[in-house]
């Protein structure tokens, strides 16, 4: 059988059509978000550990890395990330810590502030993990595969939120070349991806109302209702964090403060979590650019060589004289 | 008098070295992109800070695929409508490269060949394939980071998988295509090629006698 122009082009629409759409594709906005209502959290007073906190741990306790040791150091560095004699910490982001309350206080005004991952629309882990080990779900919630994780702790360096938190000594690397690649598995917040996948929310969501009721401080729902909530709220003097961030995500935060004074206070206080407000996605505005440049350039040159080719005449004396 | 016979086009020669300078950039740039520099202190060499960065790494990365990817394009299309197909293996190269090869080291006799070597040729392909599949999967890349495509979770972890292993390949490749060329002392001729596009007479008739009267007889 002849590979006729016909028959390739068919043939390779065909295959990239099976690609792209697979049985779990769905639009790049995923389907659901939250809204994370600051002038609703104490932090939890009274309690010894906030409800979001504790119910995150609690659900994904079995999923927590358990290291081997000893742990080897990142050759020829002689450090490596262990947090697995901190499992207690509650006021910080760790590999057994995916959720905290950042308590910050403006002007005589206490904010709690529960900060995990803002799954974006766009997000930078995903789409520069070199290993895959990173996907955007069409529930909108961007998960890490332990499996295949390698530790190499890019998509803690390239999020503009430095979310993801690494454990040493656990996963993939330990199989291949423990001394000189790869530093452990990556953890962050997966929006509880199990339960969101059959349509359930998220363990915090379910804890902060059992808290507090219809005044509970997130809300989790479709996309598009999230967006409205936050948009009314915006019309009654709130302030909104997390629909432009980084080219938007699915987690937005109301505050009656601006996120100016949060994020000047967050950065003043060095805490280790920060809440910038001018983030670009770089993907969108660098790499995208140029990837069109690319598919444009790409087919440019196939014209170019399609009618040089056809002009050329071959040279059938290919002998010159030396001079 | 010493001639000079014509071996590359000057179209071939810019092929091949944009091919190159551009591969050698994505090549240590793809290697950027894998979070290794830093670990290995390169990000800490003069010169080398901005591979820290990984948005600047891949932003360079991107840059250096426009060449890439155009003058590969132009590679497959121009030469196969001119029906250049003199790089494409043979029957019997597999066996034929094999003498060539212990003839480079002094431990065979080599037997007569054409314009290409036969493990030229087979190299060709072998390549061409990984150059193929990293630009496949790297224009899927492109177009995820666009969002014209929506690739479903799993079909964007084998892509990038592929892409990876494929670069660790095609890293491979390029060292022993630049160590056959560098080190083997009977393939310089060939490198001089490279740049002014002509041999000697005297090499091509002594080594490629197939293609010399091939030549001659036109």
């Amino acid at each position: 059988m002849q590979l006729t122009r016909r028959k390739f082009l068919l043939l390779s629409s065909a295959l990239c059509t099976s690609l792209i759409l697979g049985n779990e594709a769905e639009a790049a906005e995923g389907k659901y978000a939250t809204l994370i209502d600051l002038t609703k959290c104490d932090g939890c007073k009274g309690e010894s550990i906030p409800k979001c906190v504790h119910a995150c741990r609690e659900y994904n306790k079995s999923r927590f890395p358990e290291p081997k040791k000893p742990i080897q150091p990142y050759w020829p560095r002689k450090t490596y990330e262990d947090w697995s004699d901190k499992k207690d910490l509650i006021d910080t982001l760790t590999p057994y810590n995916w959720i905290f309350v950042q308590k910050i206080n403006i002007n005589g005004t206490e904010i709690n502030i529960p900060i995990r991952c803002m799954h974006c629309d766009n997000p930078p882990c995903v789409r520069q993990c070199p290993f895959g080990a990173l996907t955007k779900q069409p529930e909108g919630n961007s998960v890490i595969n332990d499996k295949l994780c390698f530790g190499g702790a890019k998509c803690r360096d390239v999020c503009p939120w430095q979310i993801p938190q690494r454990q040493a000594g656990v996963g993939l690397y330990l199989d291949l070349l423990p001394k000189y690649a790869g530093g452990g598995v990556m953890y962050k917040c997966d929006l509880c991806k199990d339960k969101i996948k059959v349509g359930e929310e998220p363990a915090c969501v379910v804890a902060c109302r059992e808290r507090l009721g219809e005044k509970a401080v997130f809300t989790f729902g479709k996309r598009m209702e999230i967006y409205s909530l936050a948009k009314n709220a915006k019309e009654k003097g709130l302030y909104v964090y997390g629909d432009k961030q980084n080219g938007g995500t699915s987690t937005l935060y109301l505050s009656s403060l601006p996120f100016e004074l949060i994020e000047k206070a967050l950065l003043e206080k060095k805490e280790r979590f920060k809440m910038p407000l001018n983030v670009k996605n770089k993907i969108e505005t660098t790499f995208n650019p140029i990837g069109k440049v690319i598919l444009a350039s790409g087919f440019l040159s196939m014209t170019g060589a399609i009618i040089g080719a056809l002009a050329s005449k071959r040279s059938s004396k290919e002998v010159k004289e030396d001079e | 008098m010493s001639r000079k016979i014509k071996r590359h086009t000057l179209v071939e020669l810019i092929e091949h070295w944009s091919i190159a300078i551009s591969g050698i950039v994505l090549l240590f740039t793809g290697l950027g992109c894998l979070p290794l520099y830093k670990r290995y202190y390169i990000t800490e060499l003069p010169g080398f800070g901005w591979t820290a960065d990984f948005y600047t790494v891949t932003t360079i990365h991107y840059i250096a695929a426009i060449v890439f990817v155009s003058a590969v394009i132009f590679h497959i299309f121009y030469h196969g409508i001119r029906k250049d197909f003199a790089l494409l293996p043979k029957k019997g190269d597999l066996l034929k490269s094999i003498k060539v090869i212990l003839a480079m080291f002094g431990l065979a006799k080599e037997p007569p060949l054409e314009k290409y070597l036969p493990e030229q040729r087979i190299a060709y392909v072998g390549i061409g394939f990984l150059i193929i599949l990293l630009i496949a999967t790297g224009i899927i890349k492109v177009l995820k980071n666009l969002e014209w495509i929506i690739l479903s979770p799993t079909a964007e972890s084998i892509n990038t998988l592929i892409h990876t292993i494929t670069g660790f390949l095609f890293v491979l490749t390029f060292i022993v295509h630049v160590a056959v060329v560098l080190f083997i002392p009977s393939n310089w001729p060939l490198l001089k090629s490279m740049f002014t596009g002509y041999v000697d007479e005297e090499y091509a008739k002594h080594r490629h006698s197939l293609w010399y009267e091939k030549i001659r007889n036109n």
